[in-house]
Formats: structure tokens, sequence, C-alpha cells
């Protein structure tokens, strides 16, 4: 097994998870390199242990699989940040309609 | 008068009532939501969950080795945390636009359901480190995405 670089691993995870949300990354960015550095560590701890024979395959492959999941829960979470952001955007232009046509007709249609 | 029957401007005000319409049309829904709303009964309850498990690892870990930390001797705190979460899991269900919310939920509990696969292999204090990571990076990110849910209130870190 070859050591896992750290850095690396949290930023391909970063990468990745970047290339998906786009335009709303750079807001939730923070939140998610410091849940990726944490699991990556964790992922780093398991590997040590697996290395150093006090782990056994079987509680290895569990362990690895609640690191997984907990990384789906982070990017989940990523996914409904930018759904709030998409969704504060589109109201704040419906907000622009509504006031353009109320201040054109004037009074408050909408 | 002339100008009425001109098909230019005749085109020009056709044109300006669409817009119009279209305006008033998207605009008559004055807001739209993709996602649920904040529930408080998630929130503290994902709250009081992540207690429970913080509780049940530090004992665990202080009571490496012994029968205290067997699994025999925590049955109950599971069958409890199942319970708790399956309670959260059809409040979360039960939300309209809360899919993102619920699959994090029953992530959640895979996670509960392979820390008792760990603990009936027998609990080692190595695996309290991954196991609170594990627990703690989950229950932050349900929180993070509710508390996002208020919308427009600054969220703490």
């Amino acid at each position: 097994m070859t050591d896992i670089d750290l850095s690396d691993l949290v930023a391909n995870m970063l990468s990745a998870a970047g290339d998906s949300l786009k335009d709303k990354w750079p807001e939730s960015k923070d939140y998610a390199e410091s849940e990726f550095k944490k699991i990556g560590e964790t992922i780093i701890f398991i590997s040590q242990e697996v290395l150093a024979g006090r782990m056994s395959e079987e509680k290895t492959k569990l362990h690895l699989e609640m690191q997984k999941n907990s990384s789906k829960m982070v990017l989940l979470t990523l996914e409904g940040l930018g759904l709030l952001a998409v969704e504060a955007a589109i109201n704040a232009a419906l907000k622009v309609v509504s006031d353009t046509v109320n201040s054109a007709i004037g009074f408050a249609l909408l | 008068m002339k100008v009425k029957s001109n098909p230019f401007y005749a085109a020009h005000r056709l044109a300006f009532c669409a817009i119009i319409s279209v305006l008033i049309f998207s605009a008559g829904c004055t807001s739209i939501k993709l996602i649920a709303d904040y529930d408080e009964v998630i929130d503290s309850s994902v709250t009081e969950f992540q207690k429970n498990m913080e509780t049940h690892l530090i004992k665990l870990e202080r009571n490496i080795g012994t029968d205290d930390a067997s699994h025999e001797n925590n049955i109950d705190f599971y069958d409890e945390a199942r319970v708790e979460l399956s309670s959260i899991r059809v409040r979360a269900a039960a939300i309209l636009k809360n899919e993102l919310t619920l699959t994090q939920i029953e992530l959640l509990i895979q996670n509960l359901e392979n820390l008792e696969k760990i603990h009936e292999l027998g609990i080692a204090a190595n695996d309290i480190p991954p196991l609170r990571n594990a627990f703690n990076t989950g229950t932050t990110a349900i929180l993070k995405l509710e508390l996002a849910k208020k919308r427009g209130i600054e969220v703490e870190e």
C-alpha cells in the first residue's frame, strides 16, 4: 500500500466537488475544505492502523463505508446550499419584475 | 389616430402587451422555493442524536476492555438510537422538497448500522476516532443544511 498524501487527497476531493457545483462553489468552499480535510485525515489514520496490523480487513471496510457516507452527506449539504443560492437569485429577479410592474402601474398589483 | 393604425406601432403595442403578460405571469408567484423550509424538530432531534452518540462513544472509550463496553451490554443504546433516527426519517419524509435531508438521514442510519457491526466485532481504542469523525461530520452536514433553510439568517459556524 502506498502512502496517502493528505493535501493531494483533499485537493482532489475539492476539485471534484467544485466541478459539480460550478458557480455555486465559492461560498461553500470553506465548509467543504474543512470537512474533506477531517475525512482525509481519518482515512489516513485508518490506513495507518491497517498497515500496522491493528485493524482487521472487515472493520476497515466498515470504517471506510462510514467515511464514504459522511462524505456523501457533506456533498448533499453543498447541493442544498447551491439550490438555496439559485432560489435566492430567482426570487431577487422576480422581486425586480414585481417592483417594476407595480411602479409602472402606480399601485401594488403584484 | 393615424399612429394607432400604423402596423409598426400595432406590432410594438402587441409586443409590449406580451412582455407585460409574461412579467405578470412570472411575477404572479412572487417567490419560489426549491428546497424545504427549516424544521425545528429535525434541528433539535439531530442535535439530540449527536449528543447521545458522543456520550456513547465517550463511555465506550472509557470502558474499552471491560464488560461495560461489550456489544451485549449496549444493545439498548442501538435500539433507542434506531427508533430516534427512524422518527427523524419519518418527519423528514413528510416535508415537501426535503429529499436531500431525507437522504442524509438514511446515510446516518447506515452509519449507525455499520457502527453496531464494528461493535459486534469488538470495539478497540483505534475505532473511536474514525467513528467520532463519521458521526460528527454527518450530523454537522445535516444541521448546516437545516439551518441554511432558515434563509437570509446568518448561519453560525
